[in-house]
């Protein structure tokens, strides 16, 4: 079943951009809180209750920015009480909350972006950039394995031949001195064959195509259009409302103005769809699951 | 028809001095499988090189190639990318990007091919070649066969009309060799795809092969039918320690008649012998090997050429009670939640022997070594090395003249530019070896064949002067010649009185080399025995002699004991005096 983690990678990629990357921009407690209400609801949806102890500990960046913020910041008409002779601002409070939410939030969505987008599905989204990119990236990520294999094996070698000594630190960074050159020299000796391979298979013939095992379906479609519009959405009518709070000295919303309302609105539709769509394909599954 | 022509072809490098290749014609019929061999050096590969356009190497070349009657040179890049392939030595290498399905499309999407074509084509190749599990895994995650299996693959996928291999399976254990050599030979009869192949194992490849092509310092010997080339073949050891036992055995009885060629031939040929005379094989150890039988066995180790028994050296170490490594009931695997590859291991290798380790893939071989070279630390259970605990050899002591380890991947200890520089980072004198690498000492390392880079790095761990010599596959990759030659000197070590342990896949090597054999199967030692025995009680992991006499002779392990045996049987007026 195609659950939201199975769309095509641009689709899923887009919308985690939308999810995140306004809300940076706006430190307005309304769309933090949608923010997280639909981190977290996703991440449930998706990996059970057993993911709440996961996420319990980023819960404390609210904590921290309730706590340390007022610390350091002195701005504001509403004084709580007064500390060391600084007064504790109610702003302040305030302001360190909705930042700890964004960062709990970010965080969260980050924690689900991270096991969705696996690297194969990150190469395809930067990779349709060009094909060129797209080869450059495999490469690397063929090499890097590659690479770190080779040196630990030629670690072990050098040890165990008995020719070197290993007593004290200046024989230690000889020892890697040695290793660095003999990766030099075999790194280049069969970059060669590498080449030859590359050349063998056409590599330089002319315009390169691109393959990828990720298609599109209706579905990736549509998702993708929905993510961007509702993006879009919210983005304009933050330009437009100024939907950022004033919150020195004192706190100044924007109200329930019309541009603010809908960006609420598209925003919070924007930030359910992964959990709507996640609990949408297991309802389904399981009507299927009980008909197999 | 002849779908590839060269004709007069000579070669030389930009910096040689000779040419590679000299005034070499042939043809080659579309759907024939021509098996390339020839001593190391011989210009196989630079040959093989010229028939690829895009492989050319810089250099002067004389003469002409024709692929369907058309020059390569006036052969468009994109048709000859795919109208040729080329599979190399060197699996890991020549893969290019990270994903096995990315690796599949690389050489369509170099030619621009469309996507739905891509897809097409990539999902017939790889149910084709039954890489449907794998299809979607990191390339570092497959074995080395599943990785050269994936370049051919990667090859195919482009649909070219003739494949060629330059030593395909050198760097594959014996059973992956073989799947792959089968796949080779699946896609010359299903397919008709026209195969040219360079080959150390021609025990398997002969058989496919429809022509057989022999050169020699760059000149071609012989080409023909397969059979026929193997009659002619010269007496050359080099030349004829490359043919499969069952030829050079024909070659050794001056055989006449049709040369067999498979097993069940080479069976039916000794069978016409017959066997009123059962051989005593003792016997024959004593006198220390077969008359006449020990040229076949190269010019490296005359002395101890028909030397299997063991009993002879461990009594020449008189002091030697103490097991030279002794594995007591050893436990490891690589991570907590990994699941064991050491179960149990007990095993114990006496002072001045040869042991040899065999197994299948995976058995643990290899992690065996590594817990006796202290790599691996086991959880439970003691490894001793000379009665020590290997733990408590503090400092680094247990690699200072004690035990030394060389590493399959023989690359790893290469550091300078030449080979006499290597053995002076060792400090290592050449004079000290007990063979001789002087025409060596001014190449580089890389440049090296596969047997000379295992005897260069031989020498390089010699310099710490080991009691307790480990190796990993020391004959990877490398020709009957050199790998006899190995056996050679590994029984002089041994003779000098060092214990030797080699783990190897090689049973051909084995057979010829140990003084005691062990089988290992899912980390555990399930046999022991010299090799006589233990390969007489395998019925598949034993040599191809042994399979060919299986019946007829009893313990007839090697091709020494073959040709003992088979005189015996039929003795030919003034050969034995």
């Amino acid at each position: 079943m195609r659950s939201f983690k199975d769309h095509n990678p641009i689709s899923v990629f887009v919308f985690y951009i939308f999810a995140i990357v306004p809300a940076m921009f706006c430190i307005n407690p309304v769309l933090m809180c949608v923010s997280l209400a639909g981190a977290v609801s996703f991440r449930l949806a998706k990996d059970g209750v057993g993911a709440l102890k996961k996420m319990l500990p980023f819960f404390a960046f609210p904590v921290l920015g309730v706590v340390i913020n007022p610390l350091f910041v002195h701005k504001g008409v509403t004084p709580l009480f007064i500390l060391n002779n600084n007064p504790v601002t109610l702003e302040a409070v305030l302001f360190g909350l909705t930042l700890g939410i964004m960062i709990c939030s970010t965080v969260i969505w980050f924690s689900s972006f991270n096991s969705i987008m696996t690297t194969d599905k990150l190469l395809y989204v930067f990779g349709s950039v060009s094909p060129k990119i797209a080869l450059i990236l495999s490469m690397t990520l063929r090499y890097i394995p590659l690479y770190g294999q080779q040196i630990k094996k030629v670690r072990q070698a050098q040890t165990v031949t008995g020719l070197y000594k290993e007593d004290n630190a200046i024989d230690k960074i000889r020892g890697g001195l040695r290793i660095m050159s003999v990766m030099v020299s075999w790194a280049l000796e069969n970059g060669i064959i590498t080449a030859d391979s590359m050349a063998a298979r056409g590599y330089g013939a002319g315009r390169r195509s691109r393959f990828a095992i990720f298609g599109w379906r209706k579905a990736d479609v549509a998702l993708l259009v929905l993510c961007a519009a509702l993006g879009v959405i919210t983005a304009a009518c933050m330009g437009i409302g100024r939907l950022a709070f004033e919150w020195y000295p004192e706190i100044v919303s924007p109200g329930a103005s019309a541009p603010a309302i809908t960006a609420y609105i598209a925003y919070a539709l924007l930030c359910a769809i992964p959990t709507v769509l996640q609990i949408k394909e297991e309802a389904r599954w399981r009507s299927l699951q009980s008909g197999i | 028809m002849e779908i590839l022509t060269v004709r007069d072809l000579s070669f030389k490098y930009s910096l040689g001095r000779e040419d590679a290749v000299s005034g070499i014609s042939f043809g080659v019929e579309e759907g024939a499988f021509v098996a390339v061999c020839g001593p190391t050096g011989c210009g196989k590969s630079t040959l093989l090189r010229m028939l690829k356009k895009e492989l050319i190497p810089m250099g002067d070349m004389r003469g002409e190639v024709l692929l369907d009657g058309v020059p390569l040179s006036e052969i468009d890049v994109r048709t000859s990318a795919s109208a040729v392939g080329f599979v190399m030595q060197r699996p890991e290498h020549q893969i290019v990007t990270d994903k096995v399905w990315h690796e599949l499309a690389f050489g369509l999407e170099n030619l621009g091919m469309p996507q739905d074509v891509i897809r097409r084509r990539v999902s017939e190749i790889a149910a084709y070649f039954d890489i449907e599990d794998w299809f979607e895994k990191d390339v570092s995650e497959l074995s080395g066969g599943q990785k050269q299996l994936l370049n051919l693959a990667s090859i195919m996928v482009m649909q070219p009309r003739l494949l060629i291999l330059d030593e395909p399976t050198s760097q594959l254990d014996p059973i992956a060799a073989s799947d792959f050599i089968a796949t080779v030979r699946k896609l010359n009869t299903d397919m008709g795809l026209t195969v040219i192949m360079v080959e150390h194992r021609l025990q398997e490849v002969i058989p496919a092969a429809s022509r057989l092509l022999v050169m020699d310092k760059g000149r071609l010997l012989h080409y023909g039918p397969t059979r026929q080339v193997c009659e002619e073949v010269s007496d050359r050891p080099d030349l004829l320690a490359a043919m499969p036992s069952t030829v050079r055995l024909f070659k050794i009885m001056d055989g006449e008649g049709e040369c067999p060629l498979t097993i069940s031939e080479g069976r039916r040929w000794a069978e016409s012998f017959g066997n009123d005379v059962q051989p005593d094989f003792a016997q024959m150890d004593e006198q220390g090997g077969a008359p006449d039988g020990k040229q076949e066995t190269g010019a490296a180790d005359r002395k101890h050429g028909g030397d299997t028994n063991s009993g002879a050296s461990v009594e020449s170490v008189p002091d030697s009670d103490v097991p030279a490594m002794e594995f007591d009931d050893v436990w490891f695997r690589y991570g907590r939640d990994l699941h064991d590859v050491l179960r149990g291991t007990t095993l114990s290798v006496k002072q001045g022997e040869i042991f040899c380790i065999l197994g299948g893939n995976g058995s643990g071989k290899t992690t065996c070594l590594g817990a006796a070279a202290g790599l691996n630390k086991p959880y439970s259970g003691t490894v001793k090395v000379f009665g020590k605990n290997v733990r408590d050899y503090r400092n680094q002591s247990l690699y200072r003249n004690c035990l030394t380890m060389l590493p399959q991947d023989v690359q790893t200890i290469f550091l300078k530019n030449t080979v006499r520089e290597e053995l002076k980072d060792a400090g290592e004198s050449a004079g000290k070896l007990p063979y001789d690498i002087d025409s060596l000492m001014d190449k580089h390392p890389y440049d090296l064949s596969g047997g000379e880079q295992q005897l260069v790095a031989l020498a390089k761990v010699l310099a710490s002067e080991p009691k307790l010599l480990l190796l990993d596959e020391p004959t990877k990759g490398i020709d009957t010649y050199s790998s006899e030659r190995i056996s050679g000197i590994l029984k002089d070590l041994r003779d000098s009185g060092m214990t030797i342990v080699i783990v190897t896949h090689d049973v051909e090597f084995a057979a010829r080399t140990a003084d005691r054999c062990a089988m290992f199967f899912r980390g555990e030692v399930t046999s022991v025995d010299e090799p006589r025995a233990f390969f007489s009680e395998n019925n598949f992991y034993t040599t191809a002699v042994n399979r060919m006499t299986r019946g007829l002779f009893k313990g007839c392990v090697t091709l020494e004991d073959a040709v003992y045996a088979l005189r015996l049987q039929k003795q030919p007026a003034g050969k034995d005096g």
